[in-house]
């Protein structure tokens, strides 16, 4: 459907790339970075509205660099929706559709369409758009980018400015835009939690470089180096010494905490690594139940040190006896309730193995 | 308490602009010592009032329409496209702003004396002493001015609607039509209001040029000066007036076509 190949590109100081990257038909990717991190400015050139210092760009088998924006059939959401304050919401709605010259037929079907799943019959009337609220012209510039039927939808931060509830709703109706209309979606945030709730895949884009292209789970759990570790609020990072190399992956670490970990493929004895665990992956040992054997590498004393609610979870600093680490523990509300700790407490906590990713420390920029 | 505490600060707010007020008043209201509606009526049916009053309406507005017709394609150019030498040109273009139009006068004088001027004029392009030279002289004032007022227009819309146009099938020319041009309505009726008062109050360059023949080239400006020069104030009087209501009309007309905007 769309593929990136070596593409770069400057805007005065800043250089983006050079950037690798491919989506499928009907799928969902979200480039997750920072501010400044060069998302939009990788939208921009893939829409022909900025230009590519190198490299080449690729839409359904065609290559696509040099072609203009409106030859590209690339629908683009930007940040500020730039609905057009002179149009009311209905020639807004049509402006795409009527600009292709679409068969009227093929307009009302797919205007009812959307009406429908974006909920519009109540808005479509407005003679401007200036009245409508976050939401409202969320849904406008949604169905605009959309009647015309595009390749592929570009969304930039599209709900930053809405409060969480309807952020939240417009989320679901754009999964069922991907799911229902198999609309292919591409979609820069620097939201966390919107990146990981809708992109099937993820991109994490840091300094105007791809850091690491996964699935959730890989891009969570196994950050590629340590900027994207750090970008992801990956609290628990510590670095340690690799001391023995297993023949099955597995490594002994000595340094401030002892461990065991896996996953330490072409990683040599006395190379300094970078160990991290995210703080709901810490298991805290009820002193009522066994100890499962794959707890038993990595256990530990502490006691809680700090205690700090977050809506729907505690986390919990606690510092490891007798080496001055400390961790952060998240735990839903419910096990914060059971457990009833207080700042003071003693507790055990294990580490597990699968949990722990370990990066050399020159990860920095792969 | 508050209000006492902040009164130094009030007043010499409020003092400056009461100030100027009266004094703007004083010069409008000045008028009326003078002022005889008789006389008024009288002046306005002579035939060379009449000529000046056409005369400067008319060229005005067809310097006002050239400027502001060159004007919407160059100042979109110099507000969305970067090129070299840009801040340059910009630079320069603003120079008949800043001149004194009696220099722009004579610029022009001197440029039909080249080559260049004298092919101009060979082709029926003739500039002293005609209506021409009038038109030529007030487009030569307003047009850097239509410039820089549309230019600032263009910049206050913002790009991210051309570049929508553009990803909903525009093409640069059409998102500029259907889009750019729409949402700069009001600032380009602005800038053709506020060039077309210039030019009907433009004296110095059009007198250089065109002349102050009377029922010939001489416009509303140039007729209170030719009325001061043999204290014919009753006639100075009656233009002034005229010149006043132009402009209170202009001044209402900016206001409606601006709409709320500030």
């Amino acid at each position: 459907m769309i593929r990136i190949e070596q593409l770069t590109a400057r805007q005065g100081s800043f250089r983006l790339g050079p950037i690798d990257l491919d989506l499928e038909r009907g799928g969902y990717l979200t480039i997750l970075g920072p501010s400044g991190a060069g998302k939009t400015v990788l939208l921009e050139v893939c829409l022909g509205l900025a230009t590519a210092a190198a490299g080449r760009l690729w839409l359904d088998d065609i290559e696509a660099t040099q072609l203009p924006p409106e030859l590209r059939r690339i629908a683009y959401l930007p940040q500020d929706l730039a609905l057009f304050p002179h149009l009311s919401v209905r020639d807004n709605i049509l402006f795409g559709a009527r600009q292709r010259r679409l068969a009227p037929e093929v307009i009302l079907g797919r205007l009812q369409e959307l009406t429908v799943l974006l909920d519009l019959d109540g808005i479509i009337a407005r003679r401007t758009v200036t009245t409508l609220s976050g939401g409202e012209k969320q849904r406008v510039a949604l169905a605009r980018a959309l009647l015309p039927g595009p390749r592929l939808l570009f969304l930039d931060e599209p709900f930053s400015a809405l409060d969480a509830a309807i952020k939240r709703q417009l989320q679901i109706k754009l999964r069922q835009i991907n799911r229902e209309l198999g609309v292919t979606i591409l979609h820069v945030t620097h939201d966390q939690e919107e990146a990981f709730l809708l992109g099937e895949r993820i991109a994490v884009m840091i300094a105007g470089k791809l850091r690491q292209v996964g699935r959730r789970d890989d891009i969570y759990y196994r950050p590629a180096s340590l900027a994207v570790a750090r970008f992801l609020r990956n609290q628990n990072i510590l670095e340690l010494q690799v001391d023995q190399v297993g023949t099955d992956g597995s490594c002994k670490l000595v340094g401030s905490l002892p461990l065991v970990t896996s996953g330490c493929t072409g990683i040599r004895p006395g190379e300094r690594v970078a160990v991290g665990i995210r703080s709901e992956e810490v298991v805290i040992i009820r002193p009522d139940r066994p100890i499962g054997n794959d707890l038993l590498d990595n256990l530990f004393d502490a006691r809680v040190v700090d205690i700090l609610g977050f809506g729907g979870t505690h986390t919990l600093t606690v510092a490891i006896a007798d080496s001055g680490v400390r961790l952060d523990v998240e735990l839903p509300n419910c096990a914060f309730r059971d457990l009833g700790y207080a700042v003071g407490d003693s507790l055990r906590i294990a580490l597990r193995r699968r949990s722990l990713w370990t990066l050399p420390m020159n990860s920095s920029s792969p | 308490m508050s209000f006492k505490r902040d009164l130094p600060f009030r007043l010499a707010l409020i003092v400056p602009l009461a100030g100027l007020t009266g004094y703007f008043l004083l010069l409008i209201g000045s008028q009326y010592v003078f002022f005889s509606a008789a006389a008024f009526l009288h002046q306005l049916a002579l035939p060379e009032i009449q000529a000046a009053i056409v005369l400067s309406l008319g060229s005005a507005t067809v310097s006002a329409l050239l400027a502001v017709g060159i004007a919407v394609p160059g100042a979109y150019l110099l507000a969305r496209r970067e090129f070299p030498g840009k801040r340059l040109l910009d630079t320069f273009l603003d120079l008949p702003v800043v001149l004194t139009p009696i220099a722009l006068g004579t610029l022009i004088l001197m440029a039909w004396n080249t080559p260049a001027g004298r092919l101009l004029d060979d082709l029926g392009l003739t500039l002293p002493f005609t209506v021409a030279g009038v038109i030529a002289a007030q487009f030569t004032v307003v047009a850097a001015i239509a410039l820089r007022l549309l230019k600032t227009t263009f910049e206050q819309i913002d790009p991210r609607y051309e570049q929508v146009a553009r990803t909903l099938g525009c093409t640069a020319a059409s998102s500029f039509r259907r889009v750019t041009l729409p949402l700069a309505g009001r600032g380009i009726l602005a800038a053709f209001i506020l060039t077309w008062a210039r030019a009907v109050g433009e004296f110095g360059a059009t007198v250089m040029v065109a002349g102050t023949a009377r029922g010939a080239t001489a416009t509303l400006p140039s007729s209170i000066y030719l009325a001061m020069s043999v204290a014919d104030l009753p006639r100075a009087v009656t233009l002034i007036v005229l010149l006043l209501l132009i402009s209170l009309a202009v001044l209402l007309a900016v206001r409606f076509a601006l709409g709320s905007r500030p």
